[in-house]
Formats: C-alpha cells, structure tokens, sequence
C-alpha cells in the first residue's frame, strides 16, 4: 500500500455506490454533463478515492455529503455465489482487484459475514491455484477458465507458485535453466 | 469525469512493469493530466473568488465545500497518477542501467563510425526525428544515473559490480564482432574488432561487450 504502488492506485479506481445528500453546485461533471449542478438524492458511481474522502463528514457526525454503498462486487448475489463455490467464480470479471477492493471496502463497513465468506474463498481458490501452478494442463487444459477468473492478486500467487515450482527442479538438477 | 486520464497513465505503467524494454513515453497523456490539474486549479480559484471579503466558512456553505473538496481531491489523485507513471519508469531505467542495457544506444539506429554516443551524435539523431522512447527528461537521468554508478563502481578496480554472477564454464569463448569497436587491451595483449570477425577470447574482457551488443556469443 505505498504511495507509489500501481497495483494500489488501480484498485483506488474501482467504483463504488454513491448517493448525494446535498445540492452541489457546478458538480455535473461527474455525472456526465458538465456545468450542470448535483441534486441531492442522485445515485452514483464513484471511484474509491473520491467517494472515500466525500463520505468521511458522515463518520465523523458532521454533515454528510455522500452515503456509501457496497459495490456490486461484492453484493449479497456474490458473496450467496462464493458461499456456493468459490471456485466456479470470475473473479476478474466482479472486479480486476477484487480482493484488495474488498479490503478497503471493509475498512468503511462492517460487515462480519462477509470477511468470513471472503478469507474461505481464498483459501479455497489457493489451494486450486497451487495445483495449476504444480501441474500446469497446457493452454487447452479444463482450467483455462478458472485461471482467466483470477483477481491480480491471484495472479502474482500463481506466477510465484509457479515459478517456485521450477527454480526447485532447476536447483535439484532435474530441469536445465535456460541461458 | 475527473482523474480519468491518470487513470490511462497507471495502466501504462502497470503494462510497463511486466516488459522487458521500455514502452514509448506518453507525452501527450501527461500533458493532458497537467493541463486538467491546471484547469481544477483555475476552478478552484475561480470558486474562493467570491469569498475573498469575508473569507470561507466551511460549515456555512457545505455546498461550495463539497466542490472543493471534489477538486481537491482529483487533483491530489492526478498528482499521484503521475508519480506512480514516471516512477515505474526511472525503475526500469535504473534496471536497464545496472545490467548495462544502454538505452540511448538502442534507441540509435547502427551509426558509421561506431563511437560511443557523446551529446553531439544524440542532438544529430534528434534533428533528423529519430523518435525516441525516452522523454528528454528521462534520456537526461538516464545519462547521469549512468554516470553515478560509473563513479560508484570506480572504487573498486577488482570487483565488476554489474558483472555476471554465473560462475563461467569456459574461461575462453567464440564470440563475433557486431560492430565495430575499435582496438581493445587485455592481459594478452591487444585486440581489434572489426565487424564479421570471429574471435576466441577470454570471457571476463569482453562480458561488457556482448553485453553492450558489440560482440555475440558463439555456443
């Protein structure tokens, strides 16, 4: 999570949810049509980096200036769907960052179910992860779908799950290291 | 929509991060966010205009408040958008440095004549539109981060800090002369490379010149 990590400002892009509670004047820009002013009430999608920021006046009991909303990627049809199956999900499809997203969405809800939803569908889909990384099927292999689904994060353990596999057949002399 | 742009940035940056060389420079993307933060300041400005009397009070205004802040925030996210770009840039230049890619180099098409690129022959490349992958700026860093760790590896003659760390197999190699690279001295004497010659020489003299893409090796 450093300033400068790209991966963090990605998942700073995800939208989420937002309702207005007051008139903004000049703020139709977010909308989509500029000059316009915002009325109370109209529903939004924001990027996490604004609307986190704009929502900190409702926490802290001042006047509230927009209400959050968890995002559709992490809604009760997903979460009753990872409850299901974690590994049957396109994870990358609900969101390229999802679990990153999820961090932070759950840093400003409380929602105790869903970190227990979320941390078995890690575990679940690490342990499919590390199969395909030991025993990679080929490109026409049944798990090229589930690989397409993982979520960054996914991604960077199976290259590492992988690539850990093979340095260890490099180093025990069964496979010749490329020059 | 605000901040959209950087957005486009950092995907360039993260595509950036998984290539092996450097992917050209977004001029007119990073232009096109600095003129955004430039017209959210003008915004901003053209909004505390009003309040200049009396000052600006937050909480009787929420309204106003709230515009600002939504300013301030995009351009706080449009500055970090483009420190995260050109920081995985200068990452990779620092990289390419220390493994003795010379990316002001590659960027030339083979020159006659096959001298180092000194300034005068980088200025003569740009004047005929050689199109470069490195903004000025980078080229400029780039230049002077090599120069640092030249000075930095200086002060230890016996150890090559970018060298190699794979033990060699063969204390002399095959290599062939790419180009053309002039007289070379080494403990047995000096050797000419001259272009399409094929030569068996000791590993450790030339590392720095298949590196550098002079010679290749021959397995």
């Amino acid at each position: 999570m450093s300033y400068y990590d790209v991966d963090s400002i990605l998942t700073d892009s995800e939208k989420l949810p937002c309702t207005f509670e007051l008139e903004v004047p000049g703020l139709g820009v977010l909308e989509g049509n500029p000059g316009e002013n915002i009325k109370a009430g109209t529903q939004l999608d924001l990027p996490l980096w604004l609307g986190e920021m704009l929502s900190i006046g409702a926490r802290l009991g001042t006047s509230r200036l927009v209400t959050l909303d968890i995002p559709s990627a992490l809604s009760e049809r997903v979460l009753n769907a990872l409850k299901a199956d974690p590994r049957t999900i396109d994870l990358r499809s609900l969101a390229p960052h999802f679990y990153s997203l999820s961090e932070r969405v759950l840093e400003l809800f409380e929602e105790e179910e869903m970190v227990d939803v979320l941390l078995n569908t890690f575990a679940k889909r690490a342990a499919e992860i590390a199969d395909h990384a030991h025993n990679p099927k080929g490109a026409m292999g049944q798990g090229v779908d589930f690989l397409r689904g993982l979520d960054e994060m996914e991604r960077q353990l199976f290259r590492v799950a992988h690539e850990g596999a093979k340095e260890v057949r490099v180093w025990a002399g069964e496979a010749k290291k490329r020059p | 929509m605000y901040g959209e742009l950087g957005n486009k940035l950092v995907q360039h940056a993260k595509r950036t991060q998984s290539l092996a060389h450097l992917p050209p420079y977004q001029t007119e993307l990073v232009r096109a966010v600095a003129r955004e933060v430039r017209d959210l300041d003008r915004h901003v400005a053209h909004l505390l205009n009003s309040f200049s009397a009396e000052g600006f009070n937050p909480s009787a205004d929420p309204a106003t408040a709230c515009a600002l802040l939504v300013d301030h925030l995009s351009m706080r996210r449009n500055k970090r958008c483009l420190l995260a770009y050109h920081r995985v840039r200068t990452a990779k230049l620092e990289e390419l440095c220390w493994t003795g890619v010379d990316v002001l180099e590659q960027q030339l098409p083979a020159e006659e004549g096959g001298d180092a690129p000194g300034p005068t022959s980088m200025s003569s490349a740009q004047a005929v539109g050689q199109h470069s992958s490195l903004s000025p700026e980078e080229e400029e860093y780039f230049r002077q981060y090599s120069d640092m760790l030249a000075a930095y590896k200086g002060q230890w003659t016996d150890v090559d800090l970018t060298g190699s760390l794979e033990p060699p197999r063969d204390l002399f190699i095959d290599v062939r002369v790419l180009k053309d690279a002039g007289e070379i001295q080494t403990e047995y004497g000096a050797i000419n490379l001259t272009k399409n010659s094929q030569l068996y020489v000791r590993q450790g003299d030339v590392e720095r010149l298949i590196a550098q893409g002079f010679l290749e090796r021959l397995s």
